[in-house]
């Protein structure tokens, strides 16, 4: 642009008021008074100015912060919905090894047997209303009902392996994927005492790992 | 110079300032007037509008466990007209590496796992901007899809059903197709277990992430009731094992073993209802049409002997005959120009009516049930439900058809009275026992126990319970049944420690052609009799081998045992109270 900087302007004026004043000093007698208002005005505008990029500068900040943030909250949220599909496919593993046909295989898998009869007594004439019998080794439950098919076996089993595998111990750990595919052999009560124990530390008392947010 | 300079600024700042205000002006014409809409197009060009999908309600047995669930999948979806080639950053050759449409039908027809030709069918689709590549994919196929960042291929949530008990009350959850819920629970509670989807509205940039400050808005979605239903899943698993073990044995076309709970504060909930066969919601295609649905609502048969009760109970009610009244029994009985005879031949016996009731004799029936009129009968039979459909809650109507009494042939008013000559469904015939055995009450049969807000809030589903007989008539019939467990016609029925009762029954099975071909065996037993708790129905239809070759109770013993001691029932402390069979000292008299 063709003006000049107001800097330039002011040193002019001031050198062309100073050469005049001999010559014309009663003439322009209310001239003497500018330099100061100027000087005054000088640090206003230089105030204003550092005020106003400062502002620009928090703003611009504040702006960045605030887009940074974005991506990660949307990161966060693509992590939180990767957990919570975690979550819901070993939810599911779990529910399908809950049924009653899957507890049924597991349990002659260990070689389980219906039970016999239950003996009963009556406590108040202290006789013997029915005698227990023994179970037989033959009495195996039936297996009419099938197992429940997985909808999309293949992808949801083996992924959730996979993910158990590299977490960290608890809950998600290898440990506890083995219980849930292989039936325990009922030595679990000297175990989960340590579990519990290892569990708590690593997961803050919680269930869930805290999401890993260094990638 | 000074002036020059000023006057040229002044010129200059005047051009630029009438082109600022023309800018401006334009600015405002554009932005703020918007005569051809632009800037609302770039504004609905960023705008991106998702559906936020309701989760349907669970389904959910009598103990809370899971029998139906969702989970979140996806539909991967095409916009033809935004597809084209694309380059990705090849990471080997540091380059951007150009990708073809054919190439990304390949990529994608090997993660969906579906045909080639099929996927670049839809991507290449002329004129329209919607087609779907894969209906409900895993999360974990879905990740890969997005990976490829192919432009033009989107995904939308949507919810999966999954059925982790798989065919334990298959039949009974339901099942839902592409279209929407087709069966059972999934269709007659559809409504509670759908919610409303909400929206989320945001603005995205060319790079397809989101505008951080622009518009935002989201309505959340209103998530499906779960509903609890009355089934035990254990007990419905242990009578579906018990009831294909016996259909198995006998070779028949099906088999129904269904447990109602008779305890005080839940008469009329059914804890079990076992087909011999059930779907498995998560494939209905792979089982015989005739197990989607519940046996003991879609097929009806005649009652055969187990109807006697209605016979009974009515004439106890009338006040006509009392348990201890003696009758004389032949084998074979004419009224009416019609003779009528017992399954098996005996002798004339001097018999009791509990004696009649308890060894099932047709004779001895008719000469109970002739003391009252047809029309008494037939209001009975009405009252006690047959004749009506019967829907438990499931949507499926139980069909039951008596003809009145000026429809009857000259047989008819004989045969109604030991439950021949018209139909019913295993629920109609469960009906009648459970109101014998609560007091005379009939509490109609439910499967479901309430419907669950999303915060918790139940609702239970009410029912209307109705007096039918009197308490003393219910007591009454009750001894009645325990004859027939103590000496009658099941006593294989007996269970150590606990006095039960029940009755028997067979019947011809009608045929498609007309006349009856095979039979319809059924057993229906309520215990223990001094607090009556579980009522458990045997039935199997069209078994192999010859009248008299069959016997339920050994099953009915195994379901109700089982129920018996998981629901801790305490057994029986009094002691049998059936009334003698026979006239005199002599019980033992041969069938």
């Amino acid at each position: 642009m063709s003006v000049l900087p107001a800097e330039e302007l002011r040193t002019a004026d001031r050198t062309e008021g100073q050469g005049s004043q001999r010559g014309r000093a009663k003439a322009q007698p209310a001239l003497q008074a500018l330099p100061t208002v100027r000087r005054r005005q000088r640090g206003l505008i230089a105030g204003v100015l550092l005020l106003l990029l400062s502002a620009l500068g928090a703003v611009l900040a504040v702006n960045i912060h605030v887009a940074n943030s974005q991506y990660q909250v949307v990161q966060l949220t693509n992590q939180h919905r990767d957990l919570v599909h975690q979550n819901q496919a070993l939810a599911q593993q779990v529910q399908f090894l809950e049924s009653p046909q899957s507890l049924s295989n597991s349990a002659v898998t260990v070689g389980m047997v219906m039970p016999a009869t239950a003996g009963t007594f009556d406590l108040h004439s202290r006789e013997i209303v029915s005698s227990a019998e023994e179970a037989s080794n033959s009495q195996v439950p039936s297996n009419f009902v099938g197992a429940p098919g997985y909808s999309q076996p293949e992808t949801a089993a083996a992924d959730v392996a996979e993910q158990a595998e590299a977490a960290p111990s608890g809950v998600l750990g290898a440990g506890a994927l083995h219980t849930l595919t292989e039936t325990p052999a009922g030595e679990n009560g000297a175990g989960s005492q340590e579990t519990v124990t290892r569990a708590g530390s690593a997961l803050n008392g919680g269930t869930i790992p805290a999401p890993d947010v260094t990638e | 110079m000074a002036r020059t300079l000023s006057l040229r600024m002044r010129i200059g700042l005047a051009i630029v300032l009438a082109m600022l205000v023309v800018l401006g002006g334009r600015l405002f014409h554009i932005q703020g007037l918007d005569p051809a809409g632009h800037a609302q197009d770039a504004v609905s060009n960023r705008l991106h509008t998702v559906e936020l999908p309701a989760a349907r309600g669970n389904i959910l047995d009598s103990q809370n466990r899971l029998m139906a669930s969702s989970a979140d999948h996806y539909d991967i979806v095409a916009d033809p007209r935004l597809i084209g080639e694309y380059t990705v950053a090849d990471e080997a050759l540091g380059l951007q590496r150009p990708v073809t449409i054919e190439q990304t039908a390949q990529e994608l027809a090997t993660i969906l796992d579906r045909e080639y030709s099929e996927v670049l069918e839809a991507l290449t689709a002329e004129e329209i901007h919607y087609s779907v590549i894969a209906r409900s994919v895993t999360p974990e196929v879905h990740q890969q899809v997005m990976a490829l960042r192919a432009p033009g291929v989107y995904s939308e949530p949507v919810s999966e059903r999954t059925y982790p008990a798989g065919s334990v009350a298959g039949s009974v959850v339901g099942f839902v197709g592409s279209d929407g819920p087709l069966e059972g629970i999934e269709r007659a509670q559809d409504e509670a277990l759908t919610g409303e989807p909400g929206e989320r509205i945001y603005e995205v940039g060319a790079d397809g992430v989101r505008i951080p400050t622009a518009t935002y808005e989201e309505t959340p979605a209103q998530d499906g009731q779960d509903v609890r239903l009355t089934i035990d899943q254990d007990l419905q698993w242990f009578a579906q094992e018990a009831i294909a073990a016996k259909a198995n044995e006998y070779n028949a076309q099906w088999g129904n073993a269904t447990v109602v709970d008779l305890r005080e504060g839940s008469e009329g909930e059914i804890l079990t209802m076992a087909d011999s066969e059930t779907v498995d919601p998560a494939d209905p295609a792979a089982t015989d049409e005739l197990f989607r649905r519940p046996l003991a609502l879609t097929q009806s048969f005649e009652p055969g002997s187990t109807g006697k009760s209605v016979t009974f109970a009515a004439a106890l009610e009338e006040g006509v005959v009392s348990p201890e009244d003696q009758f004389t029994v032949p084998f074979r009985l004419t009224v009416d120009g019609e003779t009528f005879r017992n399954a098996r031949s005996h002798a004339d016996y001097q018999m009791t009516a509990a004696g009649i009731y308890a060894r099932s004799y047709n004779t001895g029936t008719i000469l109970i049930g002739n003391q009252l009129d047809d029309q008494t009968r037939y209001d009975y039979l009405r009252k006690v439900g047959y004749d009506a459909p019967i829907d438990i809650g499931l949507g499926i109507d139980g069909e039951s058809y008596v003809r009145p009494p000026e429809e009857w042939d000259r047989r008819q008013p004989m045969t109604t009275q030991f439950g021949q000559g018209y139909e019913g469904t295993v629920m109609h015939n469960v009906q009648l026992y459970q109101m014998l055995a609560t007091d005379g009450v009939k509490h109609p049969l439910r499967i479901v126990d309430a419907t669950i807000d999303p915060d918790g809030t139940e609702h239970p589903v009410a029912s209307e319970p109705e007096q039918v007989f009197s308490p003393e008539t219910s007591e009454e019939m009750l001894k009645l049944m325990e004859g027939v467990v103590e000496y009658g016609s099941a006593q294989g029925a007996q269970i150590e420690g606990y006095r039960v009762g029940g009755k028997t029954g067979t019947a011809e099975a009608a045929s498609q052609t007309g006349g009856f071909d095979g039979y319809t065996i059924n057993f229906v037993g309520v215990a223990p009799l001094d607090d009556p708790q579980f009522l458990v129905s045997v039935t199997v239809h069209r078994p192999a081998g010859q009248f008299g070759d069959w016997d339920l109770t050994d099953t009915f013993n195994d379901i109700m045992t089982h129920t018996l001691t998981s629901y801790d029932a305490a057994p029986s402390e009094e002691e049998s109270e059936a009334y003698d069979g026979f006239v005199g000292e002599r019980q033992d008299y041969p069938w």
